[in-house]
């Protein structure tokens, strides 16, 4: 605080908070760009996004059309197609760029329902006590113990092949593990004193979970986001390889799916197989590091020794 | 220090050893897997396997009813005729000769004398007619041959060398019984309730007892079977010892156990997985003619058989009109390019061309021609919308529901094209990939409007002409709706009219003019548009075996044929032992020269990391 | 038991959980455990039965299809099918093993085609994870003793891209490379299966035949496993490293090694194994997907190909088989934390 004439502005509560997040944020992303790691991540994904968004400008969707390919198949990457043709004869890299859309947005998307319901009934089933949190913790476990991916394809199978049934799926069979983290934040943020005294002073409980407990677990469910998004894209690749995914929809799974279903491994086509499992490859890496450099730098422990 | 060290060198020594036996693992796989025979036995054997991506689903042959099991069922016992091998016309098998009475109603078989089972009991007239009687009095041995015995009466063996079968109405098909006949001392003491679930597979160290060119020996399920020679067979005593058949979960394992010799034969290839096969030596390919056909099939009106409608096809699919202006749009010669990769031809009529002598080739042929498609439709009173979709005069958006089958992938590559294709003229498909299990259930009950299927076309036409008749619509069982043969719902009296007659002409020439015109039929109203003839792409290592037979000559499949042709003349190609091994041995050459180098590697290694390693370590 | 009397702390507590051991807390720990996981176990049991009932798809109609299945046999195949769902259900709880479920598309009971085809699941994914385990853990110990060292950046960073390949993507890549052979590479693998038809795979000369087909998907499986063991184990040592008392110990003047290997090692192997035990669920998904890719006859491919149809009987059994391997893996890291780690019992 400042003892020079001029600011006479009222610092109300509100604002004196704001400004310490403010500060922390500060804080926060300069630890982060000191990672070389985390800036390594962050920067593939921006170029994985850019690509992305741009994939309209870069190539006509009709390059994706079967009926519209006038290549050869099976082509070896040259000058004229940097990453060859597949069984269709359509350019590679026209594929691999367009199915960046598919992959990284059912990625982002499943996980989002996945943290929105993983972080909910985390938050909810540890601050809880008895029967009410005792059950969800039992849901939790239940699903926990289902093996993911039979479930995942039973799921697809039941509900139809689109990308929304894919982000579902995905969304539904992935949030125990988020829970069962939040949960134990929850309950050790519960045993704090703040808390007690909110409680004390008659807060209801969604209010204590609201503006107590969330954001105490925000730095632990944005780290745990992080690493989410690439098992979401993992899990949306497997699933589309399994032909469970949308049939016209492009993604890196589909791309792996059709190249192995037409011989490609027999062919030698590596440049069918390569290009889109590196893509994966990348963009979920790239995560994995993100995800640790913010745990690296919530976390007082790994800090210094 | 010292021992942390050691440690660690213990460890990654042990990590490599395991690398080592890997390695020798696979040189003595590579080695072991020349073997070929599959039990020591003296002498030398030889072995034709058959790579396959389809197990039989039971070996017996009641219940068995895949193309892998008929092939199994022909191997193994006798049929009274046989098609031949040059035209498909009926030859003599296990009778020798047959002539049908004045009045079309009875058939006299003369059955061959002097011929035994595999396990030296006599093989007679007897059987022959305990067969056919079983089957016309079983309720669940009719499950598949019913076709063929829906119109006998019964089946008499007055003497061990006459069989004679009484029908209902003159049929043309009884020189063309293919029904499998069975040695009456084995079945009879399988009686009704247990044959449906009788295994018919032969206990260790004994073969199943049969009366054709081999017999079963071993059967391992999901991976091979075992069939060897039988010595008793009345075509003379096979040239192969042994055939076996392995089964393969995906082509690519197939294609590559072929170039390694692994196998000697391998069928119904991928077009992509059988063009890779190019070039490799001792590997010959052969794209031999098919008899199946590819179609996009549409919902031309569900109803159930006694005409109630069922379902929720589109309506708009009832119009002719629109139908064959579909036709117009589909480029049957780019699917054959890039689905097929060329392999294959353009489809007309449901008769494949291969059947030369009951193929029509319609005078009216449509064509690849989006323009004249586009007139059709505008015609017929379909208008663009705003959309590029084509919308009906009660303003109903052409748009449907396009069913492709999701565990082949020619199916999951037409749906594309054709989605495409459909596209350019004004039609929009929502395609869908779902297991053959759920299209089957979907078109019992109507609830579709199109989808891509493909159908084999048996020598005789009369089963696939009956598919299109009113009576093999789905019909009500206790309450629920029970699919039949038809998918498409044709119904056309003078269709079934043409039908009724072709069934029952004994006169070849006057049968054929019919089967014809019923082609024609259908070409014309379009219950499917047909899109191609697919080839049987097959190849087999020509530098081991030879004098394989093809069905029919000169380029028809050599395997899986209407008959045992191959089987009974394939023979090995003399000096070709041991040289389909040079590959492995030059890979067993590298294999132990990597070995060396990785134990050279790891011994330096080691020896370096002990004297630094050893200093950091002590670093504390 | 020596890690409390090294650093001085009071030996009372072990004392005590020793005496406690046979009775008391840790009784009533398992007791709750076991039920717990029987728990789990019931309302897997009704979930699977719910949940196939929702497949689409009608066997039968692909089965007649292009047969003339006799009427009275087709009602008798429906009736068993299609009984009113309670009395299937009721059916289905009075003995989820049954031998009567029969397998739809293999005419045998559904136990029975499991039984054929476990072993070669066991191999694959028991070898791999074996593996995995013993290679994951070294890794895991020394990346975490060289903490930020070369060999701990170049580890972990390896590890880290590792675990970020789908797994049968890295098959299909070895596939490439080692069976079908690229870059003027020869192809000394198989392209598949687990071993050539005809040799007889009791004998030795069969063991290494197997071998031979197993060694490019185990060493799929073992590379992606292993770089999550390792990062698990190394996450877990770092941790345990920084207790506090271990700062005794090191104050009481012991080496650091000694630390090390004695004290810090053992303690975080315990969360690493229960947690690879908490994993098995991601290696069911990774068996299902592998044993696709290298056509392996095991558990995995027939849960995928069980769903084609879908084989609902089948499936069901197949579906519990995993459920209740990854309760009872779950429940024996419990009761081996339970049992090895007396803080937990109390």
């Amino acid at each position: 605080m400042s003892t020079e004439a001029a600011p006479t502005k009222k610092l109300s509560p509100n604002s004196i908070v704001r400004a310490r997040r403010r500060a922390a944020l500060r804080r926060f992303t300069s630890a982060f760009g000191r990672d070389r790691g985390g800036m390594l991540g962050l920067v593939i994904i921006v170029v994985f996004f850019a690509l992305a968004l741009l994939a309209p400008l870069l190539f006509d969707r009709s390059e994706l059309d079967v009926t519209q390919a006038t290549a050869d198949p099976y082509l070896p990457p040259s000058r004229t197609y940097w990453l060859g043709t597949d069984d269709s004869g359509r350019n590679v890299l026209a594929l691999v760029i367009w199915g960046a859309r598919i992959s990284l947005l059912v990625g982002l998307s499943a996980t989002v329902l996945s943290m929105f319901i993983g972080t909910s009934i985390g938050i909810m089933s540890g601050h809880f006590r008895g029967v009410t949190g005792g059950a969800m913790d039992r849901v939790t476990e239940w699903f926990l113990v289902i093996p993911y991916l039979p479930l995942a394809i039973v799921l697809a199978t039941v509900l139809g092949k689109s990308i929304w049934v894919i982000i579902v799926v995905i969304g539904v069979t992935s949030w125990p593990g988020t829970a069962r983290i939040i949960r134990a934040q929850t309950l050790s943020v519960g045993s704090r004193a703040y808390l007690e005294r909110a409680r004390v002073l008659g807060g209801s409980n969604w209010h204590q979970m609201g503006r107590h407990v969330l954001p105490n677990v925000m730095p632990l469910v944005l780290a745990n986001t992080t690493l989410a998004v690439s098992i979401s894209i993992l899990s949306e690749t497997t699933l589309s390889f399994l032909g469970l995914g949308d049939p016209t929809a492009v993604s890196w799974g589909s791309i792996l799916e059709t190249a192995f279903d037409n011989g490609a491994i027999s062919l030698g086509a590596w440049w069918y197989l390569a290009a889109p499992g590196l893509c994966v490859v990348l963009v979920v890496m790239s995560f994995n590091f993100m995800g640790r450099a913010i745990e690296g730098i919530l976390d007082p422990r790994e800090q210094g020794a | 220090m010292r021992a942390r060290s050691r440690r660690a060198r213990v460890i990654a020594a042990c990590a490599a050893g395991a690398l080592a036996m890997g390695v020798t693992a696979g040189l003595a796989g590579a080695a072991s897997a020349d073997s070929t025979s599959p039990t020591p036995s003296s002498g030398s054997k030889s072995v034709l396997t058959i790579g396959t991506t389809d197990d039989i689903d039971s070996a017996n042959p009641f219940t068995g009813y895949s193309v892998a099991a008929y092939e199994i069922f022909q191997m193994e016992y006798p049929t009274l005729t046989m098609y031949s091998p040059t035209d498909f016309s009926p030859t003599p098998r296990l009778a020798e000769s047959w002539t049908e009475s004045a009045d079309h109603l009875t058939w006299t078989y003369k059955i061959r004398s002097g011929l035994k089972w595999s396990d030296g009991a006599p093989l007679t007239a007897t059987d022959a007619a305990y067969t056919f009687n079983r089957i016309i009095n079983g309720k669940y041995e009719q499950t598949n041959y019913d076709s063929y015995t829906a119109n006998m009466v019964k089946a008499e063996a007055p003497d061990p060398t006459t069989l004679i079968i009484t029908i209902k109405k003159p049929s043309p098909i009884m020189e063309k019984l293919y029904v499998y006949i069975l040695p009456e001392h084995i079945w009879k003491s399988i009686d009704e309730k247990a044959v449906s679930s009788y295994k018919n597979e032969p206990a260790p160290g004994q073969t199943t007892v049969g009366g054709g060119a081999f017999l079963m020996a071993e059967r391992r399920t999901g991976q091979f079977i075992r069939m060897v020679a039988n010595p008793n067979f009345f075509g003379g005593k096979p040239k192969v010892d042994e055939i076996d058949f392995k089964i393969f979960k995906n082509q690519d394992a197939m294609a590559l156990a072929l170039k390694k010799g692994e196998i000697d034969f391998a069928d119904s290839l991928d077009a992509n997985v059988y063009k890779s096969l190019a070039g490799v030596p001792g590997v010959t390919q052969f794209p031999a003619v098919y008899s199946e056909f590819n179609e996009l099939a549409f919902n031309t009106g569900a109803a159930l058989e006694s005409g109630k409608p069922i379902g929720d096809g589109s309506p708009l699919l009832k119009d002719k009109n629109l139908r064959v202006a579909l036709g117009w749009a589909i480029d049957r010669k780019s699917l054959v390019d890039k689905v097929l990769g060329g392999l294959g031809s353009e489809a007309d009529t449901i008769i494949p061309s291969m059947y030369a002598n009951l193929h029509l080739t319609p005078a009216n042929p449509v064509t690849y021609n989006p323009d004249k498609a586009k007139q059709l439709l505008d015609a017929a009173g379909y208008k663009v919308g705003p959309d590029g979709i084509r919308v009906a005069a009660d303003g109903t958006k052409l748009s449907f529901r396009l069913y492709g089958r999701s565990e082949n992938d020619i199916s999951k590559k037409s749906v594309q094209f054709l989605k495409g294709y459909l596209a350019a003229v004004g039609v929009e498909a929502k395609v869908d990939l779902i297991s053959s299990d759920a299209l089957a259930e979907k078109i019992g009950a109507g609830n579709y409007d199109m989808f891509e299927w493909d159908w084999v076309v048996e020598p005789d036409p009369n089963y696939q002409l009956s598919t299109f008749t009113c009576a093999n619509r789905s019909y009500l069982d206790s309450g629920s709706v029970t699919a039949n043969l038809s998918d498409s719902f044709y119904c056309n009296p003078a269709y079934d009219a043409l039908n009724e007659k072709q069934s029952t002409e004994p006169d070849v020439a006057a049968r054929t003019a019919i089967v014809k015109q019923m082609q024609q039929m259908l070409y014309d109203d379009a219950p499917y548009i047909l899109t191609f003839y697919i080839d049987n792409l097959e190849a087999y290592r020509s530098d081991r075996f030879t004098d394989f037979v093809p069905q029919p000559a000169p380029n028809g499949s050599l395997l899986f044929q209407y008959g045992t042709w191959t089987y009974e003349s394939v023979q090995p190609v003399t000096n070709a032992a041991g040289d389909s091994t040079s590959s492995s041995k030059a890979g067993l050459a590298i294999g132990i020269a990597v070995l060396v180098l990785v134990a050279a590697a790891g011994v330096v290694f080691f020896l370096r990391r002990g004297r630094t390693g050893a200093r950091a370590d002590d670093e504390e | 038991m020596t890690l409390f009397q090294e650093a001085g702390v009071d030996a009372a507590p072990s004392a005590l959980a020793r005496a406690g051991r046979l009775a008391g807390p840790s009784t009533r720990y398992v007791a709750k455990r076991i039920f717990a996981a029987l728990g789990t176990f019931a309302f897997v049991v009704v979930f699977n039965f719910f949940l196939f009932r929702l497949l689409p798809g009608d066997p039968i109609a692909l089965y007649t299809k292009g047969r003339d299945v006799d009427p009275a046999q087709m009602r008798a195949l429906r009736s068993t099918l299609n009984q009113p769902v309670l009395q299937q259900f009721v059916n289905y709880l009075k003995n989820p093993f049954s031998q009567d479920a029969s397998s739809v598309k293999y005419n045998l009971p559904a136990w029975e085609v499991i039984g054929t085809r476990v072993w070669p699941t066991v191999l694959l994914v028991g070898t791999a994870t074996l593996l995995a385990t013993i290679i994951g853990v070294w890794l895991g110990v020394r990346s975490a003793w060289a903490r930020g060292e070369r060999f701990d950046k170049v580890s972990t960073n390896t590890t880290l891209v590792l675990y970020s390949m789908p797994e049968f993507w890295f098959g299909m890549i070895l596939l490439i490379v080692f069976s079908a052979g690229v870059f003027g590479l020869p192809g000394l693998f198989p392209s598949g299966g687990l071993s050539t038809p005809g040799v007889d795979t009791s004998s030795p000369l069969g063991w290494l035949n197997v071998g031979w087909h197993l060694f490019l998907p185990v060493t799929t499986l073992t590379v992606i496993y292993l770089s999550e063991y390792s990062l698990i184990m190394r996450a877990s040592l770092i941790d345990e490293m920084g207790q506090d008392y271990l700062q005794t110990a090191r104050a009481k003047g012991l080496k650091e090694k000694m630390v090390r290997r004695h004290h810090a090692v053992p303690n975080a192997m315990l969360p690493t194994m229960t947690l690879i035990f908490l994993n098995l669920g991601f290696v069911v998904g990774g068996a299902i997907t592998i044993e696709y890719v290298f056509s392996i006859n095991g558990l995995g491919s027939l849960t995928v190909d069980a769903l084609r149809g879908p084989d609902i009987p089948l499936l069901q059994s197949l579906f519990l088989l995993f459920s209740a391997a990854v309760i009872a893996a779950n429940l024996f890291a419990d009761l081996l934390y339970g049992r090895l780690d007396p803080r937990v019992r109390t």
